[in-house]
């Protein structure tokens, strides 16, 4: 039975892989199916992304921006309504691909290796890269300056491409628009590149931060559809087209603030600028090659989890000694963070350790927060463990070296905790195992681990699979080892005379 | 050597001892028989601080133990009872070897971290007691290699390392198999000819008439009647006594 499980669980993995990697049908009528529908769904992300599309302050059940207002245009324009539909921003065009909305706008670039993957309509809005500095800065002026700085940028972003291609910059990877600017404000970083929204919204009414040089690099964010959705596209081609000759598409930018001179150029509706070649060699590149990045992230993963796995063992031992054998505050307290951590999502924590202290005053760097938040989660399961298996000596052992004349701490030390932890170990390699795969978790604070390095990698070539089944493997071919070795040293310690 | 005043004891809501008093002379042999859970074991655990007690005094040479309180016990009283521990050995029922360490690492642990012997004289003192036991071929070999006899032999090996002015036995037998039982008695009977100071918990009456200086009878928390082996396996003077006796001799 259980085997029979095992095979319909692995089909349905296979099965579901397959459908995701394979190339989506092309719709013949993809307008029509939006008019019968009534609605036009399109595909964005609302998390953190103002002025783009955002919670409404004032009613946080409500999204605005200024691409709302552009969909809602469009659906009136289509005789339907707008529908949001929510995705990570770097995950927008699988998204797209796989179906799960008609269009996705969410300044969403143009670059020559997304028009492989899906067409665009005319380009809505010219954007440019603004660089964002901490006021007292008066060193870095222009894009030159930022060799051997750390700059913050979005994942997958045409800003992260620029700042890769300079060379000599040491680029922090964000997941959203609001960390970056935080972080540079408090000095985690000392710059910010990213598109001009972003910069207006985020990083120009904060008042340690200004604008440094002028706006460079610019491109058009314009509405992806569908490869087979071509009729879609001429319908909101022609929409833009008119929604511009009528202002209705400057209004809606001076209202948010977004209007400049660039964006007359819109009005020419051309396609041939910019010059700008992306990851296309990348796209075509065997998968090999980007091997030493993903070793480079593997090797992170292990030196977090190690080093983590180092600080839960320790910790953990501190707190079980406590809990049992010290007196009735600090017991308590220790019961009391066992509790706490294995009953709070590990995501958690670590946000609030990362992006929640630097408000109170405390600033970690990305990999102290990492350290800190694995190996404290950690430590409250090992606390358990170790508990578990001093439970597990029998009471005369204690009584037989206090009788010897032993102090607690003496008998502890020399009697019980040896005898506990041999019987402790095949769990704690085993949850040495489960927070090696944990560390993925730490992609969210900046970390560029082998998980956040295969989204990065992913989302800016597109190719999901292929890398996804290299990073599985490199997981598995770092965790599989450490199964075998917990195995033996299982068979070690049943063989050995106790 | 050894006095108990007015001892106290309750387990929870459940009054063992009402006060119980006994001195112990110096070489004297005091054996404490009685039905499970009469209290003699938990006399003896009393004794070197293995139970908390309510009331009542324990002195062993000029070392005084007053109640110990189960919550936080004060630093006085601990220290107290590490000193009375340090004159005064002890030998259990389940042996309680340390099952992670070899014969020889069970008896020089104590020497060594406690009284700061140094490895090589801890060795050599633990080698020539495990001689005079019978078990120097087992320097190495680990408690589960060894059967319930040798093991409760290295005990007291053990106990005895630790140069004791005086020694507890808490049912020292009584988890043995019976052809078992003469070599750990043997032991302990070459420790009371050399005038050792012991008390003994024991179901053996037989052993308890031939090494005993003194008798104690407990039932039900008391001690019901203190005598010489004569008076009290011969002629019982207690209604209790004979009705234990009777009970144990006839099987």
């Amino acid at each position: 039975m259980r085997r029979y499980l095992r095979i319909i669980s692995l089909l349905l993995g296979l099965g579901l892989l397959l459908y995701w990697a394979a190339p989506s049908q092309s719709k013949p009528a993809a307008l029509d199916a939006i008019k019968k529908r009534g609605y036009l769904l399109w595909g964005s992300d609302a998390e953190g992304g103002a002025p783009y599309i955002f919670p409404d302050p004032k009613d946080p059940s409500k999204l605005i921006g200024f691409e709302v207002d552009i969909a809602d245009l469009i659906a009136r324009e289509l005789g339907v309504t707008a529908k949001q539909s929510q995705n990570a921003w770097d995950s927008l065009v699988p998204g797209l691909q796989r179906g799960d909305y008609d269009i996705a706008m969410n300044g969403i670039e143009i670059t020559p290796q997304r028009e492989q993957e899906v067409l665009f309509s005319m380009p809505y809005y010219i954007y440019t890269e603004q660089l964002v500095v901490r006021k007292e800065n008066t060193v870095i002026q222009t894009m030159d300056d930022l060799k051997g700085k750390k700059v913050g940028t979005l994942s997958g972003t045409v800003a992260q491409d620029i700042l890769t291609k300079l060379g000599g910059v040491d680029v922090r990877i964000y997941p959203g628009q609001v960390q970056p600017y935080e972080d540079l404000a408090i000095g985690r970083i000392d710059a910010v590149l990213l598109d001009l929204p972003i910069a207006a919204y985020y990083g120009k009414p904060n008042p340690k931060l200004k604008y440094a040089g002028t706006p460079m690099g610019e491109g058009f964010y314009a509405i992806a559809v569908r490869k087979g959705d071509a009729d879609l596209r001429k319908a909101i081609n022609e929409i833009l087209a008119k929604l511009l000759k009528s202002g209705e598409l400057k209004k809606i930018y001076e209202k948010w603030d977004l209007w400049n001179e660039a964006q007359e150029k819109l009005y020419k509706n051309i396609k041939d600028s910019s010059g700008y070649s992306g990851l296309e060699e990348s796209k075509k590149a065997p998968v090999y090659t980007f091997f030493p990045m993903l070793l480079k992230g593997a090797g992170l993963t292990i030196f977090i989890s190690a080093t983590a796995m180092a600080l839960a063992i320790t910790l953990g031992l501190f707190l079980t000694v406590v809990r049992l054998y010290s007196r009735a505050p600090f017991s308590n307290i220790a019961t009391a963070y066992i509790e706490v951590y294995r009953g709070t999502p590990l995501l958690i924590q670590l946000y609030i350790l990362y992006y929640g202290l630097p408000n109170i005053g405390i600033s970690l760097s990305p990999f102290v927060a990492a350290f800190l938040g694995l190996g404290m989660n950690y430590a409250a399961y090992e606390a358990e463990l170790y508990r578990a298996g001093i439970s597990a000596i029998p009471k005369g052992q204690m009584e037989a070296a206090l009788s010897l004349g032993m102090t607690q701490r003496m008998a502890l030390q020399r009697v019980v905790l040896p005898q506990a932890f041999r019987i402790a170990l095949p769990g704690v390699t085993n949850d040495f195992i489960a927070l090696f795969k944990d560390s993925s978790l730490v992609s969210i604070i900046a970390m560029v681990e082998l998980t956040k390095t295969y989204t990065i990698l992913a989302a800016s070539t597109l190719r999901f699979f292929e890398l996804g089944l290299v990073v599985a493997l490199l997981y598995f071919a770092m965790s599989y080892p450490l199964s075998l070795f917990a195995r033996s040293l299982e068979e070690k310690l049943k063989g050995k005379r106790r | 050597m050894i006095a108990v005043r007015d001892l106290h004891k309750a387990f929870g809501e459940q009054q063992l001892f009402r006060g119980i008093n006994l001195k112990i002379n110096k070489g004297e042999v005091v054996v404490c028989i009685g039905p499970s859970g009469s209290g003699k074991s938990t006399f003896l655990r009393c004794i070197n601080g293995l139970e908390y007690f309510g009331k009542g005094e324990i002195l062993v040479d000029s070392l005084e133990l007053h109640s110990i309180k189960r919550v936080r016990p004060d630093k006085h009283d601990l220290e107290a009872i590490r000193r009375i521990r340090l004159k005064v050995g002890m030998v259990f029922q389940q042996f309680n070897l340390f099952p992670h360490m070899t014969v020889l690492e069970n008896i020089i642990e104590a020497p060594m971290r406690v009284l700061n012997v140094s490895k090589e004289a801890a060795s050599e003192q633990a080698i020539s007691l495990l001689r005079r036991i019978n078990l120097e071929s087992k320097v190495s070999s680990y408690p589960d290699q060894l059967s319930g006899g040798e093991q409760q032999r290295v005990a007291i090996a053990r106990a005895l390392a630790m140069k004791p002015e005086a020694m507890l036995f808490d049912e020292p037998t009584s988890s043995l198999d019976p052809e078992m039982v003469g070599e750990v008695l043997a032991v302990i009977k070459g420790l009371v000819n050399e005038g050792m100071t012991t008390i003994i918990a024991t179901h053996e009456m037989g052993f308890a008439r031939e090494v005993a200086d003194r008798v104690v009878v407990f039932d039900k928390g008391e001690i019901v009647e203190i005598g010489t082996p004569e008076e009290i396996f011969a002629n019982p003077k207690a209604e209790r006594t004979k009705t234990f006796l009777s009970r144990v001799l006839k099987i």
